[in-house]
């Protein structure tokens, strides 16, 4: 059984309002995938820290946002890809309470917390890619 | 305060002579057409006649035009736009030129719609007038000339209208930010803060100060911060509110986010974001008590 892309739509991410319209476009399509309340929450607030970092770290990037099934549960992935600097050290960015950036540093770690599934690549010099998915808890009787 | 558009397009000579280059505007063209004078000046009243027949003749693009004195004025500009075309320049001064023609349409709210449909018939009437009088190869090498320098005024009134809607939205925006950070004094030394929509990294500056300010100005002793309407809590949202609370501390005041919902609670624990250091609450109201609290006052019930 592999994983099934029902609808996708990639958004650019240029300025730091940017941020705001992915993660706008991910609650819209979480909530018509029937996420309940703490899920859609999760996914948002994790489409915010990743844009974020694309924005932050290498000034601008794009997301890639799809509509997924499998075997009858529905869900949201995320690509969120630029080609800044990369992540020197991806276990220590990964631990959390890290941050080049002056912030919390937890934002890439926080946001694996939030979702299901969870895969950053990343080449220092080249860019990185993180790609994330989060499934409706309850799979919809509706198909 | 009118808009510069020749900066804001950043139409140099550089740029210029790269239109020119992709509109195919050679200096040939330029010659070609300025030895249409006579041309222009013999059909100018008629062609312009013909279009403002075109726009009055629907109710929808004449209600831009609201007397005749306007129609007279808009008529004479028109000629002089059309005489214009057969000028032979290109260059930045017949550019600042037609940015006016954009960005007169744009104050006056026409829409594209309306611009493009009516230089659609402009190139019509110089159509069938060029064949009338020239021959055919003649003609068909004046209208290509003109249909360059056309599409090249088009490109120029385009970029007009979307740079002037640009400005105009950035001009909200900035609107929208001066009056987003309403500093209520809901008690004596109680200041409240409602936060509606997005926290950015310029707004998070800005509730930041007016809360410090107000701080001071008002000698409060407790800030409320109620949330609710923030739709996503991230880490930076909550790197700004920590950030403000340690300032606000250092004036001696202390600050209580209310208005956290379920959600938020749970997604900023899994986050990992420790917000002990302040005091937070789910309910305004709860925090509103708090607050009196903090300045040795107590809502009871009236015996």
């Amino acid at each position: 059984m592999t994983t099934q892309v029902m609808a996708q739509r990639e958004l650019q991410i240029r300025c730091e309002d940017d941020i705001v319209l992915v993660r706008q476009a991910v609650r819209v399509m979480a909530q018509q995938l029937g996420f309940d309340a703490f899920a859609t929450a999760a996914v948002t607030t994790a489409a915010s820290e990743l844009a974020r970092n694309v924005w932050t770290h290498a000034g601008g990037g794009s997301a890639l946002l799809e509509e997924i099934r499998l075997a009858g549960r529905r869900g949201v992935r995320m690509h969120f890809r630029d080609q800044g600097p990369g992540i020197a050290d991806l276990g220590r960015a990964l631990a959390g309470g890290f941050s080049t950036a002056r912030s919390l540093g937890l934002g890439l770690s926080g946001s694996k917390r939030l979702v299901d599934e969870f895969n950053v690549e990343s080449t220092v010099g080249k860019g990185t890619v993180v790609v994330v998915a989060k499934w409706a808890r309850f799979s919809s009787t509706t198909g | 305060m009118a808009v510069d558009y020749m900066s804001l397009l950043k139409l140099d000579e550089r740029e210029l002579a790269q239109r020119r280059a992709f509109f195919e505007i050679t200096d040939e063209d330029l010659a070609r057409v300025a030895k249409l004078r006579d041309f222009a000046a013999r059909h100018g009243d008629a062609i312009v006649d013909d279009l403002y027949q075109l726009i009055l003749g629907h109710a929808d693009s004449r209600a831009f035009f609201a007397d005749e004195t306007m129609v007279r004025r808009v008529k004479s500009m028109q000629k002089q736009y059309f005489l214009g075309l057969f000028a032979g320049n290109c260059d930045l001064r017949y550019v600042q030129d037609r940015l006016r023609v954009g960005a007169s349409h744009e104050r006056i709210g026409l829409e594209p719609k309306w611009y493009l449909g009516a230089y659609g018939r402009y190139l019509r009437l110089l159509l069938d007038r060029l064949f009338t009088d020239f021959p055919a190869a003649e003609a068909q090498a004046a209208f290509r000339s003109l249909s360059k320098l056309v599409a090249f005024d088009t490109a120029l009134a385009m970029d007009t209208y979307i740079a002037a809607n640009l400005d105009t939205v950035a001009r909200h925006q900035a609107a929208i930010r001066e009056l987003s950070t309403p500093v209520i004094r809901v008690y004596d030394r109680v200041l409240l803060l409602p936060l509606v929509g997005t926290v950015d990294t310029h707004r998070a500056q800005q509730i930041m100060e007016t809360l410090l300010l107000r701080t001071v100005e008002d000698q409060a002793k407790a800030i409320i911060v109620d949330i609710a309407g923030v739709p996503v809590v991230d880490t930076k949202v909550a790197d700004h509110l920590l950030k403000t609370t340690a300032a606000v501390r250092m004036l001696g005041a202390v600050t209580i986010i209310t208005g956290i919902s379920a959600q938020v609670a749970r997604t900023m624990v899994q986050l990992g974001v420790d917000l002990s250091s302040i005091e937070t609450r789910a309910r305004l109201a709860d925090g509103i008590e708090l607050a009196l609290a903090k300045v040795g006052r107590v809502i009871a019930v009236k015996a």
